[in-house]
């Protein structure tokens, strides 16, 4: 349990100092670390059930790309705020150290299955956002957007904004 | 809070005509030929105008009236604000005619209307009934004037566009967002042809509006840092443009702000790269000594990148050189006796993470699900290259380290 609840942690932590770096708006800094650590959690948690670290990435990613999606359509701003701070916990920087350490200390076929194994998380990455990215817009708005829902280029409809004018 | 325009049974709205136009005969000699607009809130008819379409791309703004309860919150310049949008397909400027009264003249120069000409004693003449203002009586009618933006200006509109999407571009938007911020503002502006062609550091943009000839642009961008902060502003402002608030004077002011707006302070940034690494290092499995360890490595592993970014090394070599640093320091640690025993890896991987292109990678995956195959090749090098040079810094460093003490401890 207390490791669950350092990992939650570390990767909320995490998150944020890197939305620091990006100079990512004040406002968004918890949303981008709570998404960033329900990415890290869901990848934990099929790590823990012996899933193979791509596969749990490749999870871990789909969290992360569908929370960026509705927290996009709520706060009303880009999805790259979201979306790239909370999949820096996913990036596999372990797997590129542990390939160079193997390939420097002469161990290549460790290396080479680290790298592999690397390139498998970098892949499911890949699939993880492609996938979610894929569906329309439609769907996260008419899910997410529960005041006024509207037609399909939503953000940027030509159709004046009434309601919020006073 | 909705706008409607009203084609038939006009006359059910006359007792608001006649809150501004007291005399029914006057109504009627310019209601049928000319349009009518309601602004509706809550079932309600708050507002009421009408325009008569003149010859020469001109236009006259006949009356505008508010109910008693709704008056003071604005609907009327809402509404004047609607119709200048509408009619500024089809006309240069609008009219507006009122009484020399002070209330009137005073809220149209609010909605951008300066003085024209008038006519004088026409208050006297065409009326029966004297009219009065505040007890004043009203003689004179002031005509006023709005130059409604239709004159638009490709070469301008294409401009605004461009640099929105040059500042977009430079602070790590995807291709799709910068695509559809430059067609969204050239539309909103009445540009209708726009073609664009966006690699990863430069913009095309070539517009036409039916009249003029051509006007195409390219813009270099070069690949910079990134402020996610910077890309939410622009998105923002762009939605504004789009909703029709903002004029392409206001917007390239806003534009010139939202650039030089000033990122995260140094020591904040070099601060949240250590605590990131101390975190991610954590969480990856070093113990708390390296941890903390890891915290002072990505520190001073960002005051080198920081450093390196004020001088414009390569990019290259900022990655190189920071894998170095990071395992020098990292051995350092090892040997320092009061840490204890320690392990590498959980220092190195913790402190790898402010170097990781995380941007990058993102950027071009979306790039390639978006179909922009170009720029998400570009982007996709440019951060498995980062990857490398990483690699590269902390594998030779290793293999020397390794090449010293003759493989004991590795």
């Amino acid at each position: 349990m207390i490791h669950v609840v350092m990992n939650a942690l570390c990767s909320f932590m995490g998150t944020v100092s890197f939305a620091v770096i990006f100079n990512v708006p004040k406002r968004y800094y918890v949303c981008c670390g709570l998404t960033g650590m329900a990415g890290w959690i869901t990848y934990y948690a099929f790590v823990s059930g012996h899933a193979s670290a791509a596969s749990a990435s490749f999870f871990g990613t789909l969290v992360v790309v569908l929370i960026s999606r509705a927290l996009t359509v709520l706060m009303k701003c880009p999805i790259t705020i979201f979306l790239v701070s909370g999949i820096i916990p996913l990036v596999p920087g372990a797997g590129i150290y542990y390939t160079v350490y193997y390939m420097v200390t002469n161990q290549l076929a460790e290396a080479s299955r680290r790298g592999m194994e690397s390139v498998k998380v970098a892949f499911a990455i890949v699939l993880g956002i492609v996938f979610v990215v894929s569906i329309p817009r439609d769907v996260f708005h008419s899910l997410f957007h529960f005041r006024y829902p509207r037609g399909k280029y939503s953000i940027y409809t030509n159709e004046r904004d009434e309601s919020r004018k006073g | 809070m909705k706008i409607r325009q009203i084609t038939r049974d006009k006359d059910d709205y006359m007792d608001m005509l006649l809150m501004a136009d007291p005399q029914k005969d006057m109504v009627e000699r310019y209601l049928y030929q000319s349009e009518m607009f309601v602004l509706v809130n809550g079932g309600d008819v708050c507002s009421v105008c009408v325009v008569q379409l003149m010859k020469n791309r001109k236009c006259e703004l006949k009356n505008i009236a508010t109910r008693v309860q709704d008056r003071g919150k604005g609907y009327a310049a809402y509404l004047i604000h609607y119709i200048c949008e509408y009619y500024s397909d089809v006309c240069d400027t609008m009219y507006a005619g009122t009484g020399n009264g002070k209330k009137m003249i005073e809220f149209l120069e609010r909605s951008g209307f300066v003085n024209s000409h008038m006519a004088v004693n026409y208050y006297v003449d065409h009326y029966q009934e004297p009219i009065y203002e505040d007890g004043i009586r009203i003689t004179d009618k002031i005509y006023m004037k709005k130059q409604l933006d239709s004159v638009i200006d490709v070469k301008k509109v294409v401009d605004l566009a461009l640099e929105a999407g040059r500042i977009l571009l430079k602070n790590g938007a995807e291709i799709f967002r910068v695509d559809e911020t430059i067609t969204r503002i050239c539309r909103r502006f009445h540009v209708e042809y726009v073609d664009t062609f966006i690699l990863s550091h430069a913009i095309f943009v070539s517009a036409e509006n039916g009249m003029e000839e051509a006007y195409t642009k390219v813009k270099q961008v070069p690949l910079s840092s990134t402020h996610l902060g910077i890309v939410a502003e622009v998105n923002a402002l762009s939605r504004e443009i789009s909703a029709g608030n903002v004029g392409v004077e206001e917007a390239f002011r806003r534009l010139g702000k939202i650039d030089n707006m000033p990122s995260v302070r140094g020591y904040l940034q070099v601060l949240a790269a250590g605590i990131g690494s101390g975190f991610f290092g954590h969480m990856m499995g070093a113990s708390v000594t390296e941890s903390i360890v890891a915290f002072f490595i990505g520190c001073i592993l960002y005051l080198w990148v920081l450093k390196a970014k004020k001088h414009n090394i390569s990019k290259i070599i900022v990655n190189i050189i920071g894998g170095v640093i990071i395992t020098v320091l990292a051995i350092l640690a090892l040997h320092l006796p009061f840490l204890g025993n320690i392990k590498m890896d959980g220092m190195i991987i913790g402190s790898i993470m402010p170097l990781v292109p995380g941007l990058a990678f993102v950027n071009a995956i979306r790039d390639i699900a978006d179909s922009d195959f170009l720029s998400g090749t570009v982007r996709m090098i440019d951060a498995l290259l980062v990857f490398v040079c990483i690699s590269v810094g902390v594998g030779v460093t290793l293999s020397i380290y390794n090449g010293l003490i003759g493989g004991m401890v590795l």
